[in-house]
């Protein structure tokens, strides 16, 4: 029935798509030769009224999420509301503004004065931080259209081992750091680039960036939201709030009974199960603590240092210092062929002084960029290093705050859930209780 | 037992519809894949035949059939791209409704097959610690691997960019920055514009004129010391450079409004004549060009004085090639390469080639040339496979790498004393010289000579060539048009007035000044089509600079700004 739902809503959609292409703010004009203007894929500029409103179906859809996941707790109309911001965010919004690339309008207006950042970017940036700040990852649960066709594709999904993903789990942080550190420095919204689901939203994109989006997919039939879990760069953001949420996604509405029934619910492997003590000396683990903690300040400053010595390379991602770079090799070897590149700039009047010393100053940026990235790249591997010599004892099975994206997969899966759904009777609740005892 | 026979069916019949998407799909995907490939091979707009058809009608620019043949050509081009995208297109659309059935119906075969958990084996608490412990010891692993990577990389990849950082201000990048060839063209740097071969890259420039009445005059400035050089441009600054009663001065004039905006005097130079040398009044001492490298400009003069000032006038460094043994005067121009200077200092007792360092005027190479006096100018000409510096004199002309100043070809030809500079179009050289010869030389590895002509030969002024023709003017008056590969004259024309100031090739024009300051516009063709000609109201013998739509002329006393 649900998918069923998701097809009729992509569908009716559709010509609710080549309408909204038609109301375009600087209209084209109408050609007599009989000549058919192409079909454009990236968005067109809309009137600010259509960008508020974008910025109203966003908080309205995270306080549905929220809704659904906290009060009603109903998987079924958390689905819906995912199908709905597919459709909505995805196919006829074409995936722009999306709060995931947000992050690189918000670094490039901190430190770029002459960008002026939209108010609609600044809230669709804020408005799942704070959501997730009270109400946990349900802009992830509901709302994200990336996230949404992701889960729409999942099939059979398979565990990842525990250490893969605690591996893995660290590249959503090296992929912020890059992005705010390109999107801080002007050289690109990297992000935007190279989100492998917008290609699929815009029916167009580079054959790279569709078999990128394609193989994606195809993963994410057996491994559940792999974008999401181990590159969205805003998933870290909204995992540090998540885990401050005064409300939190639960697996059960009251306590749990361990009865294990919920294990396997969570293809995305944010159930936190029960834990003793681990096996170790507890001086030996306050001896590895200690020898982290004590490293953590030359970590931090030699991750620094190193990202620093890869100014350089780094800073060519700016086309300025690309196209510099460029010249002068040219001016050096007169053998070597010019590049299109060049030609256009030797024929735009500007001097190789003028482009030189914008280089020079993009390089200098790279330089601080690239010390603060690799210090924030440091922090976070010390941290990931202290959180994995943590053990804490746990009772019952919990959703991980920080992991947890809220999707209300799980719920079905509680007997205290069902009985409070009338789904099951209150005495099969007692026999299964004393089935574990 | 009926439900289940019900959930068999509806079972069986997702099955197949998910059976029949995914092939459907796999299909689709092979055929966008496959229509991919076949349009990134083939661009469409840039097809053989449609170059080829483009390649001829650059040869054949008034045939109407072969135009419109190129737009049928071009339009069925275009027609087959625009079908393949709406394929594509298409084809997307069919792909998605095909995957998302595939979806719908294995989503719906599974909740129709939901399995109970599996807790046959027990659960392990210890499990996730030893996770924990595992991930932690390639965490760790992981990381010095990164940082050893990234030290090697950072060591490894090439920084030409270095920082000099001093207080309060930007970056500037120790690679030497000196302006390309775009920007070359964009200026009027040296003598006879653009790498000294009379070729202006400007096509708007004005045909009538009239400096006594004023017309289309928009200023005119006096210049208080004489000197037979030209005048030079880089942006909105035009230098030339003046010499009278032992004062030596760069003068510094606004492009805009005809404003001197500075004048400054070269004395005090090292090694310095204490006497000028007697110098023909037809020479002087300020007939060298000056030449800029759009940082620093650079004057030379008959006693041998160089200097380099800055763009305000300020006197960068100076220094005395030595008193040049020169009858007439030495008035060979200057002309840069980047961050050389380079001069042709032919004279009596043999010649030099010189490169001095624009910075500091240090000398890079100083080679002796083995020839007799000249006053011809050098040119700098890329011929695609390198630079060269080529200069004229008797009895060989020579090409130099100017980096380095190691000779490349020369091709023995000249006789007397040289004064007019080289021509270049095409890949060939041409070099003139009255009482000699008009030869053209194709460039290569080893130049050769392909032909010689001994009519209407130049004393003074210096050719002009396009890729067909060679335009010679005479000081006895006449001007005459050769075939640029074979020599053979086509026309030549008569007039009243001798020429000194040279040829210089503006778009279809060639304009040309006699002695009188008259100056004639002609077609640059094979047959003497007169455009227009304009008088300047004084002498002149200078080669004006053209720039920014406007010409620029020195006459004896006085400066012009020739404009609409």
């Amino acid at each position: 029935m649900k998918i069923l739902i998701t097809a009729l809503l992509t569908f009716c959609l559709k010509p609710a798509l080549a309408l909204a292409q038609a109301i375009e703010r600087f209209p084209k004009p109408d050609f007599e030769s009989g000549y058919q203007r192409l079909l454009l894929e990236t968005p067109v500029p809309r009137s600010l009224a259509l960008e508020y409103f974008d910025v109203f179906v966003l908080w309205a859809a995270l306080s549905l999420a929220s809704w659904f996941a906290l009060k009603s707790r109903s998987r079924r109309k958390m689905f819906g509301v995912m199908v709905f911001s597919l459709a909505y965010f995805g196919f006829f919004r074409k995936g722009c503004i999306c709060p995931v690339g947000s992050v690189q309008n918000v670094s490039l207006a901190l430190f770029n004065t002459s960008y002026a950042i939209p108010l609609t970017a600044i809230a669709f940036f804020a408005l799942p931080l704070l959501f997730a700040l009270f109400f946990g990852r349900v802009f992830c649960a509901g709302v994200c259209p990336l996230g949404a066709i992701q889960d729409a594709v999942v099939l059979k999904p398979t565990k990842v081992p525990s250490w893969i993903a605690h591996i893995l789990g660290f590249l959503p942080y090296a992929y912020l750091g890059f992005a705010v550190l390109f999107a801080a420095t002007g050289a690109g919204f990297i992000i935007c680039q190279y989100d492998p689901f917008v290609g699929f939203f815009r029916f167009g994109a580079s054959f790279n960036m569709i078999v990128l989006g394609a193989s994606m997919l195809l993963l994410g039939t057996v491994v559940a939201r792999p974008y999401c879990r181990f590159l969205c760069p805003y998933g870290v953001l909204l995992n540090w709030m998540s885990r401050l949420s005064k409300w939190h996604a639960t697996i059960t509405p009251s306590e749990c009974i361990d009865c294990r029934l919920c294990e396997e619910s969570c293809p995305f492997g944010a159930i936190n199960t029960p834990s003793e003590a681990p096996p170790l000396d507890r001086r030996k683990r306050l001896r590895q603590m200690a020898i982290l903690i004590v490293l953590l300040p030359l970590i931090t400053l030699g991750s620094g240092w190193v990202m620093s010595r890869l100014s350089a390379p780094l800073s060519r991602q700016h086309f300025t210092v690309y196209l510099a770079d460029q010249i002068m090799r040219e001016n050096a070897d007169t053998t070597l062929e010019r590049s299109e590149e060049s030609n256009i700039f030797r024929a735009s009047g500007v001097t190789t002084d003028e482009l030189f010393q914008e280089a020079g100053i993009i390089r200098r940026k790279y330089k601080t960029g690239s010390w603060i990235l690799g210090i924030f790249l440091g922090l976070m591997l010390s941290l990931k290093l202290i959180n994995l010599t943590i053990h804490r004892r746990q009772e019952g099975y919990k959703t991980d705050s920080g992991h947890c994206l809220s999707c209300a997969r799980c719920f079905s899966y509680c007997p205290i859930e069902q009985v409070r759904r009338g789904e099951i009777d209150p005495d099969e609740l007692v026999s299964i209780q004393q089935s574990l005892n | 037992m009926e439900e289940s026979k019900k959930a068999q069916l509806l079972y069986s019949i997702a099955k197949r519809v998910a059976v029949v998407a995914l092939v459907f799909a796999t299909i689709l995907s092979s055929l966008l894949i496959v229509n991919y490939i076949q349009t990134k091979s083939s661009d469409p707009l840039n097809s053989a035949a449609l170059n080829r058809l483009m390649l001829e009608l650059r040869d054949n620019q008034d045939d109407e059939s072969l135009k419109e043949e190129i737009r049928a050509l071009d339009l069925l081009a275009r027609k087959a791209y625009f079908v393949n995208q709406w394929q594509l297109r298409v084809g997307g659309f069919l792909l998605f409704f095909f995957v998302l059935s595939f979806l719908i119906a294995v989503k719906y075969m599974s909740s129709l097959s939901s399995q109970l958990p599996d807790f046959s084996e027990g659960y392990n608490p210890e499990e996730s610690w030893e996770n924990k412990l595992l991930a932690r010891k390639i965490i760790i692993f992981a990381g010095l691997a990164f940082f050893a990577v990234a030290l090697l990389l950072s060591v490894l990849s090439e920084d030409d960019f270095i920082d000099n950082t001093s207080a309060g201000s930007d970056i500037q990048l120790a690679a030497q920055s000196y302006p390309d060839i775009d920007e070359i063209r964009s200026n009027w740097p040296n003598f006879r514009g653009p790498e000294g071969i009379g070729l202006a890259y400007e096509s708007e420039l004005p045909t009538k004129w009239d400096g006594g009445s004023g017309e289309n005059v928009l200023w005119k400035t006096n210049i208080p010391l004489s000197g037979y050089n030209s005048p030079v441009i880089w942006g909105k600054k035009l230098f030339l450079t003046g010499a009278d009663n032992n004062i030596e001065m760069v003068y510094c004039i606004d492009t805009d409004t005809g404003t001197i905006l500075w004048e400054t005097e070269i004395k005090d130079v090292a090694g310095s004549p204490a006497e000028w040398p007697k110098n023909s009044k037809d020479t002087g001492i300020a007939a060298p060009t000056m030449a800029t490298d759009g940082v620093n400009v650079f004057a030379l003069f008959g006693t041998g004085d160089v200097a380099c000032l800055d763009f305000d006038g300020a006197v960068l460094w100076a220094k005395n090639l030595g008193l040049p043994e020169n009858h007439y005067g030495h008035s060979s121009s200057l002309i840069s390469w980047r961050d050389l200077l380079l001069v042709q200092y032919d004279q009596g007792s043999g010649g030099r080639f010189l490169a001095l360092d624009t910075s500091s005027g240090e000398t890079r190479y100083d080679i002796a040339r083995n020839t007799d006096i000249s006053w011809a100018s050098p040119i700098l000409v890329n011929t695609g496979e390198r630079d060269e510096i080529i200069m004229n004199a008797s009895p060989d002309v020579v090409s130099h790498d100017p980096a380095t100043g190691k000779e490349l070809w020369r091709v023995e030809c000249m006789e007397g004393e040289v004064a007019p500079s080289l021509a270049y179009a095409d890949g060939m050289v041409f070099a003139v010289n009255e009482y000699a010869v008009l030869v053209g030389i194709k460039l290569g590895d080893e130049a050769e000579l392909l032909w010689e002509n001994e009519d209407d030969l130049s004393e003074v002024s210096s050719p002009v060539a396009t890729a067909d023709d060679v335009f010679v003017a005479t000081s006895y008056g006449t001007v005459s048009c050769f075939d640029a590969k074979t020599g053979e004259r086509y026309w030549f024309e008569d007039l009243p007035n001798g020429f000194y100031s040279s040829l210089i090739l503006a778009g279809e024009n060639i304009y040309l000044t006699d002695m009188s300051g008259k100056m004639y516009i002609f077609k640059a063709a094979r047959e003497y089509s007169l455009v227009g000609t304009c008088e300047l109201g004084e002498r002149a013998v200078a080669v004006p600079a053209f720039l920014h739509g406007r010409i620029y002329i020195r006459g004896i006393d006085n400066l012009y700004c020739i404009g609409e």
